[in-house]
């Protein structure tokens, strides 16, 4: 039942064999080898697997910071796995929203125009408005005109997230999202993620963590550049964004 | 994207990116006044350069103005012959040659394009006015053509006249700066001085004309030639004189005729050395120009050191401002910034940099011209607006040559290693 719900809804990613071989001086590293899988419209992954299993090297790729060796790539719809350094930027800027560990916010400069950042980029129309409404999204629309260095760390990752969100992305990347905070605002944060998810957005999050993974709906498991394991929760409750008529009996 | 592109994006610079370009500029200077001491040492060769520029051009168009004005108030058509120092065979000096009166009046009798002369004996005496006593005063003897020639007029009492030539009479116009050193208003006029123990009876005073390269023309006492030679007569044989041509156009004739004249009289021969010298207004300026030329030499020396030293500095903070914040230059790549974007800002953040080098100069240089001009026999000096646009495209000109570099290296980061940079 679950399953056939997520068959219809749109897929967000689709790797296709993906591989990735970096040269390490004279030696050959196989980071990726062969990853095959579909994030669907509005699903909420968790990507986990210990150092050096490839998840970083996935993440880049699935952020468009970086293009395979081989295999294909479909964001949307687009093959973006061959594309050149300019058109990756404009991918990055209009279709996904990085959420890091260490926030990665411009010092000097007001949580407010953190957030415009991404919009100032992709040249949007009305910043102002739709960076505020980011922020009330977050919860932060007091602090819209604090410096990074006046925030709490929970605080920053907010704005964090807004900043991610300003864009409206078709997919949020949340690399260890709660790496650099203390449990309960770590809380606090996987809270706004849940109810992004909630509210139809796709999320990904890399984690190392099981609490965190358990929110998800899903759990891939990386181990030496291949998949080893892709399990979707039953008990996580649900808000699909198509839902699907009842069938009568 | 290569090279070549890089930089058409940068010279196709469309103005619906003006709002992210007036963006970037926001951002160096935050990032400007973040680093405040380190942006002021770096800047510090660029501040020296424009301050040369701004205060040794204005000082040179400040003089250039006085001269001109000087020799406008010399007169415009006016020369002034005098003897030379006749030399011996290895070219050293022996005696002045002689000059004298019917050479002068030779001059004017057959020398169609001279209007007027006037001989001039230039002594330095010693001035008594009650108790007061000046040493070493410019004493000028002439006649009453004087004032016309020099454009150098009295505006009270009156200057001789042709009689008191004629006689020899004793009498004397004094300069502005010589009343004030007597201590005495115009009340002098017609009282009597000494010069040199000889009473000379004060008819007329001067218009001031001010000074001329510390050199003030207002310290001079005028008196009729032949008076002069009455006290010194071993002078009858080397005098001076002043030549007014017809106009302006006749400078070159009158000269030629009255060297002709004057070779004739001394009996020179094809080929030997004028025994006399001419001073023409365009030897002044010539001599000017000279110093002029020389000042902006020294200038353009001073200024090329500072630029290079300012703008290796600029280069060098640069590198050093990439370096550091290459997780912001990540940040920004995964946010969807293209190189281009971050070529512009670090770009936009040298030529910030060291144009406010070149504002800060400015400053400096009309406060330095401003504290000049307090001298009081300074020139009056202005800082004339091209050279501010020449101190400013400088100073941005070396942002763009130094800063590109440094602009080029954070824009082609690659945003995985840039975000994973400690």
């Amino acid at each position: 039942m679950i399953a056939d719900q997520h068959d219809n809804s749109k897929p967000v990613i689709e790797l296709i064999d993906l591989r990735k071989i970096y040269r390490v001086g004279t030696e050959l590293v196989h980071a990726l080898r062969g990853v095959t899988l579909t994030v669907r419209e509005n699903e909420y992954v968790a990507i986990m697997g210990a150092s050096g299993s490839g998840k970083s090297t996935l993440l880049n790729i699935l952020g468009c910071l970086d293009v395979p060796t081989s295999g294909e790539y479909h964001l949307g719809g687009q093959d973006v796995s061959k594309l050149s350094q300019s058109k990756l930027a404009r991918i990055r800027g209009r279709r996904i929203g990085f959420v890091f560990q260490s926030f990665e916010l411009l010092p000097r400069t007001t949580a407010l125009k953190n957030v415009e950042l991404p919009l100032r980029y992709t040249r949007a129309r009305h910043r102002r408005q739709r960076a505020t409404e980011a922020l009330q999204r977050v919860g932060l629309l007091d602090r819209a005109h604090h410096h990074p260095n006046q925030l709490s760390g929970g605080q920053k990752q907010r704005v964090a997230i807004a900043r991610a969100l300003a864009q409206q992305p078709d997919l949020i990347l949340a690399d260890e999202p709660t790496g650099n905070l203390d449990s309960t605002t770590g809380e606090e944060i996987m809270a706004i993620l849940d109810s992004l998810h909630n509210d139809g957005q796709t999320v990904i999050v890399v984690t190392h963590e099981d609490d965190i993974a358990a929110r998800c709906q899903r759990v891939i498991k990386l181990r030496d550049g291949q998949v080893v394991s892709d399990e979707r929760r039953q008990d996580t409750p649900d808000v699909p964004s198509n839902p699907q008529p009842v069938e009568t009996p | 994207m290569t090279a070549a592109r890089m930089l058409l994006s940068v010279l196709l610079f469309v103005p619906d990116r003006l709002a992210s370009a007036a963006g970037n500029v926001i951002t160096a200077l935050i990032q400007i006044w973040a680093n405040k001491i380190r942006s002021l040492l770096t800047v510090l060769g660029i501040i020296i350069a424009v301050t040369s520029i701004i205060a040794v051009v204005s000082l040179v168009e400040g003089f250039g103005d006085y001269v001109t004005n000087f020799l406008r108030g010399l007169g415009t058509n006016m020369m002034v012959v005098y003897p030379e120092w006749l030399r011996g065979p290895r070219g050293e000096y022996l005696r002045p040659a002689e000059m004298n009166i019917g050479d002068i009046q030779a001059v004017d009798a057959h020398a169609e394009a001279v209007r007027q002369t006037s001989p001039v004996i230039w002594l330095q005496g010693q001035v008594e006015y009650g108790r007061q006593q000046l040493t070493s005063v410019d004493i000028r003897g002439t006649n009453e053509f004087f004032q016309r020639i020099r454009n150098f007029y009295p505006d009270a009492g009156r200057f001789f006249a042709a009689v008191d030539v004629e006689n020899g009479n004793s009498v004397c116009v004094l300069g502005r700066e010589v009343l004030r050193k007597l201590e005495c208003d115009e009340s002098i006029v017609d009282d009597y001085i000494l010069i040199d123990s000889q009473r000379f009876k004060v008819v007329g005073l001067l218009e001031s004309k001010g000074s001329f390269m510390g050199d003030n023309q207002d310290e001079i006492v005028v008196i009729p030639w032949t008076t002069a030679l009455k006290m010194y007569p071993w002078r009858r044989d080397y005098l001076a004189f002043y030549v007014e041509a017809v106009d302006e156009g006749q400078i070159g004739e009158a000269r030629n005729q009255l060297a002709r004249i004057l070779r004739e009289r001394h009996g020179l021969k094809p080929g030997d050395r004028n025994d006399f010298g001419i001073f023409k207004q365009d030897e002044v300026l010539r001599e000017f120009n000279n110093i002029r030329m020389i000042a902006t030499g020294v200038l353009a020396g001073i200024v090329s050191i500072s630029l290079l030293v300012g703008g290796i500095g600029i280069m060098n903070v640069m590198l050093v401002s990439v370096t550091e914040r290459t997780r912001e230059i990540g940040l920004r790549k995964s946010v969807g910034a293209h190189r281009r974007d971050i070529l512009m800002q670090f770009l936009t953040e040298a030529i910030v940099l060291s144009t406010v080098g070149g504002a800060i100069g400015i400053l400096l240089g009309y406060a330095i011209v401003h504290l000049v001009s307090l001298h009081p026999s300074m020139v009056k000096a202005t800082v004339p607006l091209w050279s501010v646009g020449l101190a400013l495209g400088f100073s941005a000109g070396v942002g763009i040559f130094f800063g590109i570099i440094p602009a080029f290296k954070a824009a082609i980061i690659h945003p995985i290693d840039a975000l994973r940079h400690e």
